[in-house]
């Protein structure tokens, strides 16, 4: 094996081992640990883990590092990648047996590092030992090195031919598959389609009912991220704006219906659907308001600008000094909503209401995607000085984008507040700004299914596994930088529509009788 | 989706547009000037006690505030992207300082009873800027070798948005590893807070702060350095030449990763030490301590002129005083400070974004 | 109202300390295929930049249809009936083909995003009209068929083509070519000349082109305008450029003149 992969193999072992120090400082360890038993049934406390879960993160640990130790060794034979993997495995585990060894030290000389690292415990640590004291120092190294060359030796057999060869048999089974299901004449075709459209109604109308309220409000939430997904979609998706201040424009929604629907301050009472055309007005209107001055700021400036935009509106609202007008700190309670048949809303019918939105949302989107709009956005988004010397104003565009992104927030904002009743100045907003943005770009910037699975996966996921809760910013964070690095466009890329072209005769009155039209094979394109 | 303002209307409107930057300028200077001389001559509210005490705390912060700009507008200069996350490194070396006091306070040295920090109170004070500024250094070194290295060549928007991310992460990861609590900084006793000189004005006694002296003249040692180090030596040359152009620098023989990692190590220094002093005389820490600061910080960088040493520092010194003369000097309630200091941030970027020193951002070339 | 599309009025433009262009007049007769050349360096791009608004000259004003172009943007003088192309390709990349000219397409129709929200008549009126003549466009540069490719997945040659369509697409009575041949083998550059001149003849379209390829200048324009150090140095036709003195020197250096005359008397 060679020098430099010996000193990648040892690389890799190095990164995952301060990795490893990490998650278990900040008690990751025990998080994940907890969901991977929760799959078999068992229940895990996060301050106190069953050693079934530390174990069950160990093991799942190793193998990640021993199948990325494996894979830097390109194309190599098996052996090799199991050397490799071994080499990775033994700096990991001196590492993480490091760790567990201190850990030891501290328990037996009754020091208590809480007042450092609040997550280490005297009860922590002793399940990272296994509950086995000195003999779980040892068992931390084996399992560590079994489970990284485990992982190796995986990711090896992966690749064999005779693996290779099922799994590609596998691919074409789901391929034909899937072709059977959605293939067949116009006529068979136009028939599934009505189907699944009939059976999507029918789930949507019958699943709000049923499933109880808990489910309504989660997947409530999912929906008003989606519309700000979409909303945030325009205006940094479409037409290339950052704005981080975004989640302004929902605050803006949500407190005019609050302060026009509650008792305190002002007792207006206007009504829900008044109120939140109001809102929605109001929000695009805030839209030009931001908009104006900063037309010509580029890239960086505009998302720091909007950053500091969105943080004055959340200190003033949190001030005192507004609250006779905004409630302050503690915002406004008591918010009414839509009725009907003489009753408020209940959480079904705020569902059906968010439904309607999403869908409602979901057209408009698609509608400008496609439009002259649409493409003097991407324009803009793509070369905004060319864009403009190619007729677009650019100006004007761009405040549209950010007016009807805005108005967009408005309207989840609007939903939310009638929804929760309740509305003030979260502690950290720019942190739900960033929600959004990450949500859109995880997913994919510019596309709707996209923005559907970014909504899912960032904040359904979360409501769903209770014990993500406290890491959810932190991986947000890494998951930003990550994507960054391996997939800027997002998971769901947006591809452009494959348009019906009107097929007319050539007009190409070239020379030469070849080559016009067609260009050779093997030429190079020319990279931007 | 509901009815929005016709088209010709909003045209008309993007016409008005025009006239609002002028209008909206000369609106804002005369209501400031008529605060001002409301507070100063109608009201006196303030004696000049109350000014000298809010002047010293302004230069105080100006230094630290200094600081920090510099890491910015160096990293500016060479890479043109704003670092988001540079605000966090202070916040990291913070976190250094105090854990090194933390520790030279159970040491025991000297006379019976007595510990590390107060026996050799220089040598602790010392330690403690080097742990701060070497791990912010170490911090922002690796910051740049996996969030901003690899995409270099990407998109504007990506780095960007990396950087955020990384923000996040450097926050939350503070949080959980040291919890949301806030930390107190043990000073060594001949640095307590709250102590200093004592000169009567206006019949009070204004405190003038040893820890606050320490901080100014230690931000002016440490930008006197860097200014040294950028203008005499051979990395300042460097760093000049990647700056003014990547390409032809490196035509020429400059190692530019070399040279970019060595500025984000002297910037993350530099953060650290504003850190470490922030901690020395606010006291508090934990893990938002940089976020704030850190806009603020970018905001002087702006002020000063992106890219321009000198007027980072003295964005950096302004913005210290305006954010604590300020708000007393336009009657506005203290708790919305932050604001006045988001507020000159959009102002300056939309009136002049090249800042009061100015470095012009170059046309784009076509 | 003269018969010139463009007039060029001692021209200035000033960069720090450098005169990039120098009191440049210029007259471009309507129809006309005028090519602006020069050494590299001698200020053809910033005159281009000056023409369709990028810059704004110090001194001096660009006349366009008789109406002057100082202080406007350039998407007024893109609706105006000025395109250009760009020395280094500067296409929408992520959009497609059909899309890229239906930008260019964007001033003259006047569907707004209520419109399309709504779906009105009108705007899907528009975009039927706008995807037929830009697949005409497509067509007549020569990439019939590729309308749904993205700009980005084009070789070299066909993005030189897409930019022109997309420029095209405004119906333009002035089209501005920054190097259309470029990197292009002698077919590729046969194809483009046999385009620039058919654009003239059959849509009665105005260019001005800067080129390095002295075949294609020589072949092609009815007036060639010379550029050295920022200033004009010679204008005429080809034969009245190909025998100046001035121009020879300007590319082959002092002397340059007696030497072109010694070695052409051998050739």
């Amino acid at each position: 094996m060679k020098k430099s992969e010996v000193r990648q193999s040892l690389n890799t072992g190095a990164v995952f081992g301060i990795i490893h120090i990490f998650c278990v400082l900040i008690g990751f360890n025990a998080m994940m640990g907890s969901l991977l038993v929760k799959i078999v049934g068992q229940k895990s406390d996060l301050s106190a883990p069953t050693v079934a879960s530390l174990v069950a993160y160990a093991i799942l640990l190793g193998l990640f590092a021993g199948i990325v130790s494996a894979r830097r060794q390109h194309e190599a034979s098996l052996a090799k990648r199991v050397l490799a993997s071994l080499l990775t495995g033994v700096v990991l585990s001196i590492l993480a047996t490091a760790l567990v060894g201190i850990f030891q030290l501290l328990l037996t000389n009754h020091i208590n590092p809480r007042n450092t690292f609040p997550t280490l415990s005297f009860p922590f640590m002793k399940a990272c030992l296994f509950k086995l004291a000195g003999k779980g120092v040892w068992i931390n190294f084996f399992i560590f090195l079994g489970s990284t060359v485990l992982g190796g030796l995986l990711n090896g057999l992966w690749d064999l031919p005779t693996v290779t060869s099922s799994r590609k048999n596998a691919n074409t089974w789901i391929k034909n598959l899937g072709e059977k299901i959605s293939g067949g004449s116009p006529k068979v075709k136009k028939i599934k389609k009505y189907a699944f459209l009939g059976l999507a109604i029918l789930i949507v109308a019958i699943v709000p009912v049923e499933w109880g309220s808990y489910w309504n409000y989660v997947i409530g939430t999912v929906g008003l991220y989606v519309i700000l997904g979409l909303g945030l979609n325009i205006i940094v998706g479409l037409s290339g704006q950052l704005v981080l201040g975004f989640i302004a424009f929902f605050a803006i929604g949500a407190y005019t219906v609050a302060l026009l629907n509650a008792p305190i301050p002002f007792n207006i009472m206007l009504g829900f659907w008044p109120s939140l055309i109001l809102a929605i007005i109001l929000a695009a209107f805030t839209g030009l308001l931001l908009g104006l001055p900063i037309m010509n700021l580029r890239g960086d400036y505009l998302a720091i600008v909007t950053l500091g935009f969105g943080e004055i509106i959340r200190i003033l609202l949190k001030s005192d000094v507004l609250t006779p007008f905004t409630g302050g700190p503690r915002g406004v309670q008591d918010i009414h909503g839509p009725m009907i048949f003489g009753h408020e809303f209940n959480d079904v019918n705020y569902m059906y209401l968010i439904i309607f939105a999403v869908l409602l949302a979901i057209f408009v989107y698609n509608r400008l995607q496609n439009s002259r709009s649409g493409r003097a956005w991407m324009a803009i988004r793509e070369d905004e000085t060319v864009a403009k010397a190619t007729g677009v104003n650019t100006g004007k565009y761009k405040l549209l984008a950010l007016m009807i992104g805005a108005a967009f927030a408005g309207l989840a904002g609007a939903i939310y507040a009638a929804r929760n009743q309740y509305t003030g100045p979260d502690e950290h907003a720019m942190m739900a700004s960033i929600n959004v943005l990450c949500l859109i770009i995880v997913g994919g910037m510019g596309n709707i299914p996209g923005t559907l699975l970014g909504a899912f996966a960032l904040k359904g996921l979360p409501e769903l596994l209770r014990e993500v809760e406290n890491y959810r910013m932190l991986v947000f964070g890494a998951l930003l930088v990550a994507m960054m690095l391996i997939r800027p466009e997002g998971l769901i890329p947006s591809k452009r529509p494959i348009r019906d072209l009107p097929d007319l005769p050539d007009e190409n009155q070239s020379q030469e009788p070849t080559g016009a039209a067609v260009q050779a094979p093997g030429e190079q394109a020319h990279d931007r | 989706m509901t009815a929005d303002t016709p088209t010709h209307l909003k045209k008309k409107g993007i016409q008005a547009a025009k006239l609002v930057r002028p209008i909206l300028g000369v609106l804002v200077s005369l209501f400031l000037i008529y605060r001002i001389f409301d507070v100063l001559v109608v009201q006196k509210s303030f004696g000049p006690d109350t000014w000298t005490r809010l002047l010293i705390a302004g230069l105080i912060l100006g230094g630290v505030y200094a600081l920090v700009a510099i890491g910015y507008t160096l990293v500016y200069g060479i890479l043109f992207m704003i670092n988001f996350a540079h605000g966090e490194v202070m916040m990291i070396g913070a976190f250094g300082g105090y854990f090194v006091f933390e520790i030279l306070k159970v040491i025991p040295a000297g006379s019976s009873g007595s510990y590390f920090l107060n026996t050799y109170p220089y040598l602790s004070i010392f330690l403690a800027f080097v742990g701060g500024m070497s791990i912010s250094a170490l911090v922002g070194f690796f910051l740049e070798k996996v969030a901003y290295r690899p995409l270099r060549k990407a998109p504007r928007l990506v780095p960007l948005i990396s950087a955020i991310g990384a923000s996040m992460f450097l926050q939350n990861a503070m949080q959980l590893l040291f919890s949301a609590q806030l930390r107190n900084y043990t000073n060594p006793d001949i640095l307590r807070r709250g102590a200093g000189w004592t000169i009567a004005i206006n019949n009070s006694d204004v405190v003038i702060p040893y820890t606050g002296v320490f901080s100014f003249v230690l931000s002016v040692v440490l930008l006197i350095i860097l200014y040294t180090i950028v203008r005499k030596t051979k990395l300042g040359r460097s760093m000049r030449a990647v700056a003014l152009d990547k390409k032809t620098a490196a035509l020429m023989g400059v190692d530019v990763d070399r040279t970019i990692s060595l500025t984000f190590l002297l910037s993350g220094a530099l953060a650290g030490a504003a850190g470490v002093m922030w901690g020395i005389h606010n006291g508090m820490i934990y893990y938002y301590t940089g976020f704030i600061p850190g806009i603020k910080a970018f905001t002087a960088a702006v002020l000063g002129g992106i890219g321009n040493l000198p007027g980072a520092m003295l964005g950096g010194l302004f913005l210290g005083l305006v954010e604590s003369v300020g708000p007393a000097l336009l009657g506005i309630d203290f708790q919305l400070k932050d604001v006045l200091a988001f507020v000159i941030l959009i102002v300056v970027l939309i009136f002049k974004p090249s800042g009061l020193l100015g470095e012009s951002l170059a046309e784009e070339k076509v | 109202m003269t018969d010139n599309i463009i007039e060029c009025n001692q021209v200035c433009k000033i960069f720090g300390g450098l005169i990039a262009v120098n009191k440049v007049d210029l007259e471009v007769p309507i129809q006309s295929i005028t090519s602006i050349i020069g050494p590299n360096g001698a200020g053809k791009t910033t005159l281009f930049n000056c023409i369709s608004g990028f810059y704004t000259p110090e001194t001096g004003d660009v006349f366009f249809e008789g109406e002057s172009l100082r202080g406007k943007s350039t998407d007024v003088i893109a609706s105006m009936g000025i395109s250009r192309t760009y020395q280094n390709i500067r296409l929408f990349s992520n959009l497609t083909s059909i899309e890229n000219v239906m930008v260019g397409q964007h001033h003259k129709l006047k569907e707004t995003w209520l419109d399309a929200v709504l779906g009105t008549r009108r705007s899907r009126k528009e975009e039927k009209d706008s995807i037929e003549e830009g697949v005409r466009w497509l067509n007549i540069v020569g990439l019939r068929g590729m309308g749904n490719v993205p700009a980005r997945s084009m070789p070299y040659g066909a993005q030189r083509r897409l930019e022109i369509a997309r420029a095209l697409g405004s119906n333009p009575r002035l089209l501005l070519l920054d190097e259309p041949t470029a990197g292009m083998n002698p077919q590729e550059t046969l194809e483009m000349t046999a385009l620039i001149r058919r654009l003239r003849d059959e849509f009665g379209i105005t260019i001005i082109l800067i080129e390095h390829d002295m075949h294609v200048v020589m072949g092609i324009s009815d007036q060639i305008a010379v550029l050295d150090f920022g200033q004009k140095i010679a204008d005429g036709t080809p034969k009245e450029i190909q025998s100046n003195p001035r121009v020879i020197e300007a590319y082959l250096g002092p002397g340059g003149a007696a030497l072109a005359k010694k070695y052409s008397k051998k050739g």
